[in-house]
């Protein structure tokens, strides 16, 4: 884990942001602290490090979340994940809504190319990011493996050398 | 006295820790009004974010315009309601409360509380059809008049309120009185269709039109001539936008129901009469035209009837916040002020009605700026507003259009945006 300045993400979490084919989620939270979670397709990163997203529904849970970042300065998440099975999470701030202007029209645009002519766009979401972190599953493994080395089965095979009863799954994602 | 106590915006803020700082800068910087710096002026003009007109016949519009400009909310800031100061654009509020400025600090344009840079704001672009002429060589921005993503517009350009020596003591709509009297020609209309059609071609700028149309009682129905005057644009927009539904509210006066019934099957979607006040006697000292065409019940009902046909949270009214304090027949308390808007919010908002506040601007060129009357404080607009909001929060209705987007002196429709996944409209 890392904090970070923006436009200094690691070039791989750059490669994945700007991928199409990854996944990414934005988790955000609501006044009371629940969590919300929703994939964002359009999310990207601009050169100047922020991340970026079309949000397409004004009274969406996520835009109202959002909001409540820019104005009481919370935190959100963004959970990327490549084809590869790599993933990060970038922690950040919502840094500002663009509802109009030369940005706002070039994701305006954008979304009626891909999504059609009955594609909306209420606003464009940029995202200040200030700590990302490896969730790439064999990363965490190898990570928690250092820190907490008798938190484990005796029949793993890095314990007692006996050979796994089951398939071990290679890459994906673990929830931590 | 120019403005109702004393609390600065670090003192409102630190007693409000809920309400959002950005809004209630909002607020201030609406109180106090903005000065353009040069160096602002010039980056505004390298951006296409002004635009200087060549004026017109009477000189009623200001000499220059901005496209508009936002917060890092994307609320709307700097819109026409605003007041802003400038070469050509004195000054025009009551007091002598100092204005914040819009200057350049380092890259960015930047608001600026004395010499602290605040907040910073971003400009809008001019729209595309600004500049350009109808067929018959009418400036469009006569024609159509733009606020941030709102199309805004007169079916008529009089109100007999001013005719009769009777508007809302807090109106400054001078342009009303020297309107010409009658509903736009055949010529006018094609105007209109003309400029919305070339405005429509800007993807990605509009999501409404407002229609506000000044005050005419006179026909065979109560404010039947004015209501026709709304039905002929209707029917012009109609034209503009195919057989699709149009996005358009109308700021209105108020009318029976059948009437009512005429316009929604016009196009309009969402009507807005203003009972402007709660309190009965505030109501007749503050509108006395509304008084006598046709009284405070009649407005009310109106109010109530709009509801059956518009929907539940497509019927508006505003109050316009602090003139329930001017004296000397307003409330002397903020505390009484305040529980009488919010009273008059609940009655409605039981019914269907969507209040909302509009911050009073003592303005040049109306009654209240003769009279001196004050401001009010930027304490009593966060309280109006949450209370506001509140209400409307415990009744499950929304502030669809007219909204954050556009509005610039509606702090409770800004913090109303927290509330849009769980309301209507």
């Amino acid at each position: 884990m890392a904090s970070i300045a923006a436009a200094t993400l690691p070039a791989e979490v750059i490669s994945l942001l700007k991928d199409r084919a990854s996944l990414k989620i934005l988790a955000t939270t609501d006044g009371q602290g629940n969590p919300h979670a929703v994939v964002k397709g359009s999310l990207t990163v601009q050169d100047d490090g922020l991340l970026v997203y079309r949000e397409a529904m004004e009274s969406s849970r996520a835009n109202a979340n959002m909001l409540r970042s820019v104005w009481y300065d919370k935190v959100v998440s963004v959970l990327v994940v490549g084809s590869n099975g790599h993933a990060y999470q970038i922690k950040g701030k919502a840094h500002r809504y663009v509802i109009s202007g030369p940005i706002f029209k070039q994701h305006y645009l954008e979304a009626r190319r891909e999504e059609g002519p009955d594609s909306e766009v209420a606003g464009v979401w940029l995202i200040e990011p200030v700590e990302v972190r490896n969730e790439t599953f064999s990363v965490r493994k190898e990570e928690e493996d250092k820190k907490h080395p008798h938190m484990r089965h005796f029949d793993r095979a890095s314990v007692s050398g006996v050979a796994a009863t089951t398939e071990t799954p290679t890459l994906g994602l673990g929830v931590i | 006295m120019s403005q109702r106590g004393s609390m600065s915006f670090k003192e409102v803020a630190a007693k409000y820790p809920d309400v959002p700082r950005l809004v209630i800068r909002k607020i201030d910087a609406g109180l106090r009004g903005v000065a353009m710096t040069d160096r602002a002026m010039e980056r505004a003009r390298e951006s296409n974010s002004v635009f200087e007109d060549e004026g017109e016949p009477g000189g009623e519009r200001a000499p220059w315009k901005l496209g508009g400009g936002t917060f890092r909310d994307g609320s709307s800031f700097l819109g026409s309601d605003f007041t802003l100061i400038g070469p050509g654009r004195p000054a025009l509020l009551r007091g002598g409360l100092v204005p914040y400025s819009l200057d350049i600090i380092g890259e960015k344009l930047m608001l600026v509380d004395g010499e602290e840079p605040v907040e910073e704001v971003y400009l809008d672009t001019i729209p595309d059809y600004y500049g350009k002429k109808t067929s018959r060589g009418t400036p469009m921005h006569h024609i159509v008049h733009s606020d941030s993503d709102c199309l805004k517009l007169n079916p008529h350009s009089y109100c007999q309120a001013w005719s009769e020596g009777q508007p809302c003591k807090f109106c400054f709509a001078t342009g009303r009185r020297r309107g010409s009297q009658g509903p736009k020609t055949d010529a006018d209309l094609e105007d209109i269709y003309e400029t919305v059609s070339e405005a429509l071609k800007e993807p990605g700028r509009w999501t409404e039109m407002h229609l506000v149309a000044g005050s005419d009682p006179a026909g065979a129905t109560p404010y039947e001539n004015e209501a026709n005057s709304y039905i002929a644009v209707l029917k012009t927009l109609k034209r503009c936008f195919g057989g699709k539904g149009l996005p358009v509210r109308l700021v209105s006066s108020a009318f029976p129901e059948k009437t009512l019934v005429r316009l929604r099957e016009a196009g309009a979607a969402i009507v807005g009469p203003n009972l402007e006040v709660w309190d009965e006697k505030l109501f007749e000292w503050i509108c006395p035209f509304k008084a006598k065409y046709f009284g405070r019940q009649y407005w009310i009902d109106s109010l109530v009837a709009a509801v059956k046909v518009f929907g539940r949270g497509n019927v508006r009214t505003q109050w316009v916040g602090g003139a329930e304090m001017a004296q000397p027949y307003g409330f002397k308390t903020m505390d009484e002020a305040v529980a009488s808007t919010l009273e008059g919010t609940e009655f409605l908002a039981r019914h269907g009605v969507s209040a909302r506040l509009n911050i009073l601007r003592v303005r040049q060129d109306s009654a209240f700026y003769g009279q001196k009357q004050a401001q009010p404080s930027l304490e009593y607009c966060v309280k109006l507003s949450v209370g506001i909001r509140d209400i409307r929060r415990k009744y499950g209705l929304g502030v669809a259009l007219s909204d954050y987007r556009s509005e610039t002196t509606r702090p409770d429709v800004d913090l109303s945006r927290l509330d849009l996944p769980d309301v209507v409209a």
